[in-house]
């Protein structure tokens, strides 16, 4: 260990300033969460801090997991690609098995140990955004060919399909974005990139169709007001708490919202919470700091000399971004409602504790590549990640 | 550089919807979001009270509460409907299953409850229960003046009489408190609660003068029991300005409690008869066809019969082919050789329809209208009537002749008083009134003036016919409301009563219009008994009950004989 650190100290210091940033948001999100969820929490389990305490717990381990991340050689990834992803999906498919997973509002997404759940979908982002950095990394002139992508779409279509029987969309668009961002990021020619994006475009109306809540939601959507007591509630709800926080919001712990009148306060929706208490100003600089921790990210990759490191830290770092950015047009009416948490943000302990790792990850990405100019690659990078905000 | 373009990119368009919500259309969400965080519990402002019009309460407002339950905010139901129903004595089941229903933010258990009651309830200091002040509506005397104070809602809002034509003055605005709360309406701990307070309604001062009012009520309830009558009705009039000063209606109902599950006897109780009700006048009519004569005579209309014109003796007429006669058969020397005074006196029928058929349509159309027939008279009552008056291009000269001593014509009480009133106190025709006044919650106090509308006939016509109608109550028909002293006029009335067009046997409407003191009304009283049993002259059974009367506002007004 120590002579990890020796070396890792003589290659850089890493990015500090990324996980102050990381570390501040998880105190942040435990504030929120405490804010948002004490009177839930009061009238529904007699204990205010009742979220809180979770997300605590949740924090520690989190950042004891960033803490090991942070020092483990990220290049051992490589050696798990497939022990991740087979992991993920033995996970996923578990969610189905009768008693271990667990149900909730109508969607299976859950395994539970006790009172202990955590939700395979979080993991299986980023198990499979390892996994396709990986085979890329290892296998970079099968990015040319359909054929030798393949093995990376299948992986991604195992997943979704598994995630999607739960179903969460949400998380399987997640998924489909990140896959298709890692091919590009890979260096794949127009040609393959298209053969497989017209597919995938094709598969959205498709499963919006086969699944007709999604088309209520969807509904829902388009017009909130016209079932303001059903599909449309929960938009609604977020909206009121929005134009109740205006330019400057009504103050930290004043929402009213939260006065269980909009649902998933502390985790999916805790976005209107922040918005309703904080106002328009304090989420633009809560977006700021997270389109701060993105650019570390993808500047982190960019700096890698490597390909493995490059490609590892672009797709944890657009895991994060996608969620961030799905989030916030999911709680602002821009796109359908789907159960997406806010990243480091919201209650929920699967999602805080790997998106914590991935964080310590990026760090010691930073660590242990240091600066050297990697033009190529870097244009390239910066041209897909255009593209791929344009996609979202 | 361009991995912070993208960035930038993708913030600009988050940051640009967020603007849009939160800053452009977040007063209308704030808006529309308010009604869901908060709920309100209504103030009820205090109702107006009504005044005689020397102060007396006719109607006040006793203290009583409503009582309200927020389903949500109970913790044990099954032991709150228990003492619920204990004070309020309710059915307890009842109250079980109202106060279980999901899906209401509010139930009201209870209404007008009791200072007393409420005590009770807080000692409970129950969650989820709240009461607010209602009004309970007293009437100080029951039944008097029933139909013209009318009643209120249990809501407490006016729903017949003076209570309902000047809801909106008496009512006020209610005020409410608003309490912030969670989703189901538990309220929210450190919330602002937003107290908006009710505006107390106004205070009515009516015309009434209750002391007048209930001799008015006695005198009418004596004649309803001793004439066996089916209604009677009453009306006491200021001729110098016509505020109505007493108005009866007999049989009545207990305003302080109203037989509200009996529609139909409600309907016919709370009816104001005097007002709202036609019926044929008869000989009191007569009084408008003389002052008709009397004015015209004056005017030196040569067709107009003078004071000292006797009057053919014959006992009947022939009009149109049809024959008119006098209700007595003119034997023995009466009825003959009558001037108009005698004519008065012994309410000779021949002698006005001379008249009326000697003015002709055109001028005794004038007359009436300007009387104020066929026509409302304008009072401040809801639903008063027209009348029955055959429309001028119509009639006939036999209905003319008719019409001269009452018949063919139907008339409210109100407008034949108005009429008379109109005839004897020199010739002015105001409209009449109830309400006197108003006093606003703040206590500034409002007089309604009285409104001239017309000049009936002049001064010294009205002066002639007043002196004939005292001779009437002196030496003729009406000598039963005389009263040693007093200078007392009036006319009798009694009119056949029809039914299906044809005159119904042995129906009458007996009535009495008197005023005192015939020189300077101050007092009109008109008196009329539907359906009397036995006798059935208005002499004999309208004039006694006007003589009654006025001997009681002689008593009360302290008024001295022989001035």
């Amino acid at each position: 260990m120590k002579t990890i650190n020796v070396r890792a100290v003589a290659r850089g210091k890493g990015d500090i300033p990324l996980l102050v940033c990381v570390c501040a948001m998880v105190v942040f999100g435990c504030v929120m969460i405490y804010s948002a969820s004490s009177y839930v929490g009061e009238v529904q389990y007699g204990d205010s801090l009742y979220f809180v305490k979770k997300q605590i717990l949740g924090a520690v381990a989190g950042g004891a997991v960033m803490a090991f991340f942070c020092i483990f050689p990220y290049r051992k990834l490589e050696k798990f690609r497939y022990a991740a992803l087979i992991v993920s999906a033995a996970l996923l498919a578990l969610v189905f098995v009768p008693g271990i997973g667990v149900t909730n509002y109508g969607a299976t997404r859950w395994i539970g140990f006790g009172s202990f759940t955590i939700q395979p979908s979080e993991i299986a982002k980023y198990a499979y955004a390892l996994f396709a950095a990986a085979y890329f990394a290892k296998n970079p002139h099968k990015v040319k060919t359909v054929k030798g992508v393949l093995p990376v779409l299948g992986a991604g279509a195992l997943l979704c399909v598994l995630v999607i029987l739960e179903p969460n969309m949400s998380i399987t668009m997640c998924i489909g974005i990140l896959m298709l961002a890692l091919i590009f990021l890979s260096g794949t020619n127009l040609k393959t990139f298209a053969f497989i994006l017209i597919p995938c475009a094709l598969a959205v109306p498709a499963l919006i169709i086969a699944e007709p809540y999604r088309l209520k939601r969807l509904s829902a959507f388009l017009d909130p007001w016209s079932s303001p007591l059903g599909e449309g509630y929960q938009l609604i709800q977020s909206l009121y708490a929005l134009g109740n926080g205006g330019m400057f919001g009504v103050g930290l712990f004043n929402s009213t919202q939260k006065y269980r009148f909009l649902p998933f306060a502390e985790s999916d929706f805790i976005l209107s919470v922040m918005g309703e208490e904080l106002g328009f100003v304090g989420l633009m600089l809560f977006f700021a700091a997270c389109a701060f921790i993105v650019w570390r990210g993808l500047k982190i990759a960019r700096r890698c000399n490597e390909r493995f490191g490059y490609l590892l830290a672009a797709g944890f770092t657009l895991v994060y971004g996608i969620q961030v950015v799905v989030n916030a047009l999911v709680v602002s009416g821009t796109i359908p409602p789907t159960g997406l948490p806010l990243p480091l943000i919201s209650s929920g302990n699967t999602s805080l504790i790997i998106t914590m790792a991935s964080m310590g990850v990026l760090f010691n990405i930073s660590r242990s590549c240091p600066p050297s100019p990697y033009a190529g690659t870097a244009r390239r990078k910066s041209s897909v990640n255009n593209k791929n905000s344009r996609a979202v | 550089m361009s991995v912070i373009l993208a960035i930038a990119f993708i913030f600009c368009i988050i940051a640009g919807r967020f603007f849009w919500l939160q800053v452009v259309s977040g007063g209308q969400l704030t808006l529309r979001a308010a009604d869901q965080w908060n709920r309100e519990i209504p103030v009820i402002a205090s109702r107006g009270a009504i005044y005689d019009r020397n102060g007396a309460v006719l109607a006040g407002n006793k203290n009583t509460y409503s009582v309200f339950v927020r389903p949500a905010a109970v913790e044990d139901k099954e032991y709150l409907a228990t003492v619920l129903s204990g004070i309020f004595g309710l059915d307890k089941s009842e109250v079980y299953s109202d106060i279980s229903k999901s899906g209401v933010s509010e139930v009201t258990v209870a209404k007008h409850a009791s200072e007393n009651e409420i005590q009770q309830l807080i000692s409970y200091d129950f969650s989820g229960v709240y009461y607010s002040r209602d009004n309970t509506r007293v009437y100080t005397y029951g039944d008097a003046l029933c139909q013209v104070l009318g009643f209120t809602s249990t809501d407490g809002s006016g729903i017949s009489g003076l209570e309902k034509y000047y809801n909106e003055l008496l009512s006020g605005k209610n005020g409410e408190i608003l309490y912030a709360t969670d989703i189901v309406g538990v309220e929210r701990e450190n919330a602002a609660v937003v107290y908006s307070p009710a505006e107390d309604g106004a205070s009515l001062f009516l015309t009434i003068d209750a002391e007048i009012q209930l001799a008015a009520e006695q005198a009418m309830r004596n004649v309803y029991v001793s004439s066996g009558a089916k209604s009677v009705s009453c009306v006491v009039l200021d001729p110098q300005n016509f505020e109505v000063l007493a108005m009866v209606n007999y049989p009545s109902y207990n305003l302080n409690d109203v037989p509200r599950d009996d529609m139909q006897t409600l309907n016919s109780l709370s009816r104001n008869k005097a007002v709202v009700d036609i019926y044929e006048p008869g000989s009191t009519f007569k009084v408008i066809t003389a002052a008709a004569d009397l004015e015209e005579y004056l005017r030196g209309n040569t067709a107009a019969f003078s004071p000292e014109y006797v009057f053919n003796s014959s006992r009947t007429r022939s009009v149109d082919g049809t024959t008119i006669k006098c209700w007595s058969d003119h034997k023995n020397g009466k009825h003959s050789n009558q001037t108009l005074a005698q004519a008065l006196n012994n309410s000779c029928n021949p002698c006005f329809t001379d008249i009326a058929l000697a003015l002709g349509t055109d001028t005794f159309y004038d007359y009436l209208s300007a009387f104020g027939f066929g026509n409302v008279t304008g009072i401040d009552f809801s639903g008063e009537a027209v009348g029955m008056l055959l429309p001028q291009s119509l009639v006939r000269n036999c209905d003319l002749a008719r019409i001269g001593f009452g018949q063919t014509v139907a008339v409210t009480q109100l407008q034949l008083a108005c009429a008379v009133a109109a005839a004897v106190n020199g010739g002015n025709y105001y409209v009449p009134r109830i309400a006197g006044g108003i006093v606003s919650a703040d206590g500034t106090k409002q007089q309604f003036a009285s409104v001239l509308k017309n000049k009936v006939i002049s001064e010294e016509a009205s002066e002639l016919l007043a002196k004939m109608l005292e001779g009437v109550v002196t030496e003729g028909s009406g000598k039963n409301a005389y009263i040693e002293g007093y200078k007392v006029g009036g006319k009798t009335g009694t009119a056949q009563k029809y039914e299906d067009g044809r005159i119904a046997s042995g129906k009458y409407v007996s009535s009495f219009v008197g005023f005192f003191p015939s020189d300077e009304p101050r007092y009109l009283a008109l008196i009329t008994v539907d359906e009397p049993q036995g006798t059935y002259y208005g002499s004999a059974v309208a004039a006694p009950v006007a003589k009654e009367i006025f001997e009681d506002i002689i008593a009360i007004k302290n008024i001295s004989p022989f001035c």
